[in-house]
């Protein structure tokens, strides 16, 4: 199979032991896990402010994060990748299960990363994101992100310790319910994996791995067993163990890029000769000749008034 | 007005006068010596009459010409007054009035005196400079004091527009700058610029000029930039630079430049291929540029004879941090013109040659960076372009060279879409173009008087990737055979500011993917 040919998922830069750091490009790492998809990983390093990544690929085509309902959505529909939602997507727990993932999990997740540390290089997400970007370009990117951050919950100075509380507040609250709901089971529906367990994990993994002790965050979860069970279990299972069925790991070779090889400046096969419609090729010869109208109108006006001054430096010259 | 001659006159015979010069050139005086004359016998003569001192003073003027002319009259300059300037330090006029100081010959301190006023007009501070003579002390014959008259500018702020050619990026861009002058008075110049390009380029800039800084050499250019390029159409990606340049030498053949800035690259269609879309982020770019320069022809729009020849080389990773942007990239450029004296025919040939790699720990398994790749192609004439392989006649804008195909999309409302996605041109990391042109005049009298004249010539080029273990698969041989070509003949208009061709192309080989066409183009160069 061409090296083009491969399932290709880049994401973020691995650490703390994780594939990715990231928990968006962990929950899509995940996905495909439990999907049993072959693939190979690649890392993106050098655009931590991205909502593309992490994206897939595979040949020439590619599903970015920020399309049609994210990597796992456009992997369902677009390149065949098995629904593991099928059936319990329209329980009515699966939407507040889901927002309750994405919305006060997540938030609390991205509040602890850039805003809960003293200090850029003190937070993990120094490692997971600006690692690979030269200090200055980091820093900034960092404060943007925490600016952002705190515009978004609308954080003050004189409200900041209130809106702390409240945002742990709920994660907390979701910790519980999700700990009730899970109970025994070893999945959070059905006893059979979902895209909603790949997102928990994600977030569990990168709470219990990521954060250091001094986290606020990484004791609420501490509080649940069956939780933490669950994400230790996942970690065993899906990540510790021999990678299959994976065609290969790699690891970042640089700053900016993959360590693969791009593909050949010659790639013939992949061209797709269809006939263009007459009238867009009609459009273009429009296009094009207008174009050359235009252009033929300036030259003649710029070299009428260049030979006209110059015929004019030529009679004052006679006349001196 | 007096002239230095005219007080050791009073001791000889030889009464000389200087000859009336331009208001542009230095004013010289001349007195009558016959003051004295009237004072010792005041009674005795009536007063000259304005036709006699009119008669008396062209023939002293007559007769400094005619020694000027004849003889090296010796000179030494005693003083240097400089008047008129209240804002602009004394020493920022001083430094520029070199020569002045160690002329020994009337005819020298002329030569100096002319120098030095073109050099303090080009300051572009003042509204009028002049120079003057004025003898020196009575009790040191031969000499004279310089007086410099300047008027500083009543308006420190002007505006400037114009359309300026950047064969970097084989575009056009048409730059509007607002101008302050000679704000701390050291001939300072502050200028904000706006420009606006083809691929949608955009710059907004701030600079200052300091023609002298004490101690240092050459004039200080340093500007702040946000410049972004759309590079959407050719490579799927948008390019935009927030920093600054700091021109640490400026010379006639040599100019350092010191560029700190933060790159970004972006595809806001997300279509761009493999290779683009891994590059897309942010760098840091810490760079030095050295160009060396040496043009010896005798025109940059028309060469008919002579040579010229161009290195530069471009050291990014400037900084500490090993994760900022760090590449090599030397380029070479060599031209001859040789005239064949009839019908002002001359044969000009060029050759131009372009490397970049990375650098530093695993350098083998990086990529050289996107925008500091070869790019060949565009609408600009080789023949006055002098810059490193950027263009091939008959060849678009990035028109040859490596490419990907783009993005394909597996949603099936684009299925039914016939059009194809798509290539993205890469660039290469080794690029060498090279053409031969054959210029003559035509039979029409009024073409030739106009410096209208015909051409034919043939053009080469190819651009190959060699980063990423793709050398391994690069071989001389198989570069050459890949060599696109074309050839073409056409009318060139030479204007004062830029070279307009009407061309026909006719290319012999190009590959599948090359944006490359024959037929009828007109094409716009300005020499660089």
């Amino acid at each position: 199979m061409a090296e083009n040919e491969i399932n290709t998922l880049v994401v973020r830069k691995p650490c703390f032991g994780l594939p990715t750091g990231c928990t968006q490009c962990l929950s899509a790492y995940l996905y495909l896990k439990f999907a049993q998809l072959p693939f190979q990983l690649d890392f993106h390093l050098n655009y931590p402010d991205s909502d593309q990544i992490p994206y897939f690929e595979v040949g020439d085509y590619v599903a970015y994060n920020n399309e049609k309902g994210g990597v796992t959505e456009c992997l369902k529909r677009d390149f065949g990748v098995v629904d593991l939602d099928i059936g319990i997507s329209s329980l009515p727990d699966w939407i507040s299960t889901k927002a309750m993932l994405t919305t006060w999990l997540a938030d609390a997740l991205a509040y602890e990363l850039w805003v809960g540390f003293e200090g850029y290089s003190s937070s993990p997400a120094y490692t997971i994101y600006y690692s690979d970007l030269p200090w200055p370009l980091g820093k900034v990117l960092f404060w943007r992100k925490a600016r952002w951050i705190k515009q978004k919950h609308g954080i003050t100075n004189e409200n900041a310790e209130l809106k702390k509380e409240e945002i742990y507040r709920r994660a907390s609250s979701a910790y519980g319910a999700l700990s009730t709901w899970l109970g025994e089971q070893s999945y959070l529906f059905e006893n059979r994996p979902s895209s909603l367990d790949a997102t928990f994990l994600a977030h569990g993994l990168v709470v219990l791995q990521a954060l250091p002790e001094s986290s606020v965050l990484q004791p609420k979860l501490l509080e649940h067993g069956n939780l933490v069970r669950y994400v230790q279990q996942c970690k065993t299972e899906l990540i510790d163990a021999s990678p299959t069925p994976t065609y290969a790991w790699h690891t970042a070779g640089s700053s900016s890029t993959s360590s693969r090889s791009t593909s050949s400046s010659k790639t013939k096969t992949k061209t797709k000769s269809k006939p263009k419609r007459e009238k867009t090729e009609e459009e273009k010869t429009f296009k094009r000749r207008s174009k050359y109208f235009v252009a033929a109108q300036l030259v003649a006006v710029v070299v009428f008034i260049t030979i006209m001054t110059s015929f004019d430096d030529a009679e004052v010259g006679l006349d001196e | 007005m007096t002239h230095p001659l005219n007080h050791n006159a009073a001791q000889n015979d030889d009464v000389v006068h200087p000859e009336p010069e331009d208001d542009e050139q230095e004013d010289e005086d001349a007195e009558e010596e016959n003051d004295d004359d009237d004072d010792v016998l005041p009674n005795l003569r009536a007063p000259p009459s304005p036709a006699s001192k009119l008669q008396q003073q062209r023939f002293k003027v007559e007769t400094l010409a005619r020694r000027l002319s004849s003889e090296m009259v010796p000179i030494r300059v005693h003083d240097i007054v400089v008047n008129g300037n209240t804002k602009t330090k004394d020493w920022v006029i001083e430094a520029e009035l070199k020569g002045i100081e160690t002329a020994t010959t009337m005819q020298d301190l002329m030569r100096a005196c002319e120098a030095a006023i073109a050099r303090l007009q080009a300051l572009e501070i003042f509204d009028s400079c002049k120079v003057r003579l004025e003898p020196g002390p009575k009790e040191l014959p031969n000499t004279a004091n310089v007086v410099v008259d300047v008027v500083e500018a009543n308006n420190t702020v002007s505006g400037e527009c114009g359309v300026y050619t950047k064969p970097s990026t084989s575009s056009w861009t048409l730059e509007c700058a607002l101008k302050y002058k000679n704000l701390f008075g050291y001939g300072d110049i502050w200028d904000t610029s706006l420009a606006y390009g083809g691929s949608q380029a955009t710059e907004l800039s701030l600079g200052v000029y300091a023609p002298l800084i004490k101690r240092l050499l050459t004039p200080i250019v340093a500007r702040i930039m946000l410049v972004s390029q759309d590079w959407q159409e050719f490579s799927s990606y948008k390019e935009q630079l927030l920093g600054a340049s700091l021109g640490l030498i400026s010379t006639k053949h040599h100019d350092l430049v010191y560029t700190l800035g933060w790159r970004t690259l972006t595809d806001p269609s997300q279509t761009s291929s493999r290779s683009i879309r891994r590059q897309l982020g942010h760098g840091l770019l810490s760079s030095l540029k050295y160009i060396f320069k040496m043009d010896r022809r005798n025109s940059p729009i028309r060469p008919t004879r002579g040579y010229a020849f161009l290195s530069t080389t471009h050291l990014g990773g400037l900084s500490p941090d090993h994760r900022s942007l760090r590449f090599l990239r030397q380029e070479f450029d060599v031209r001859l013109a040789v005239p064949f004296g009839f019908y002002n025919t001359a044969l000009n040939l060029g050759i131009s040659a372009g490397a970049v790699f990375p650098w530093g720990q695993g350098f083998m398994n990086k990529t050289s960076p996107l925008p500091e790749r070869f790019y060949l192609g565009g609408d600009f004439s080789p023949v006055c372009t002098l810059g490193g392989p950027t263009t091939l006649w008959g060849f678009k804008t990035r028109g040859l060279g490596p490419t990907e195909p783009r993005r394909q999309s597996r949603n099936r409302d684009d299925d039914n879409n016939g059009d194809s996605p798509g290539w993205d041109f890469i660039g290469g990391d080794l690029a060498v173009t090279a053409f031969a042109d054959l210029s003559f005049d035509l039979p029409i009298k009024w073409l030739r008087e106009h410096g209208i004249h015909g051409h034919v010539f043939a053009g080469s080029g190819n651009a190959a990737k060699l980063t990423q273990h793709e050398y391994k698969h690069f071989s001389p041989r198989k570069f050459l055979e890949s060599f696109r070509t074309s050839v073409g003949c056409g009318i060139v208009i030479p204007t004062r500011l830029f070279r307009l061709e009407g061309n026909y192309f006719h290319i012999l080989r190009k590959d599948e993917h090359d944006r490359g066409k024959t037929g009828f183009r007109f094409s716009f160069s300005a020499p660089s």
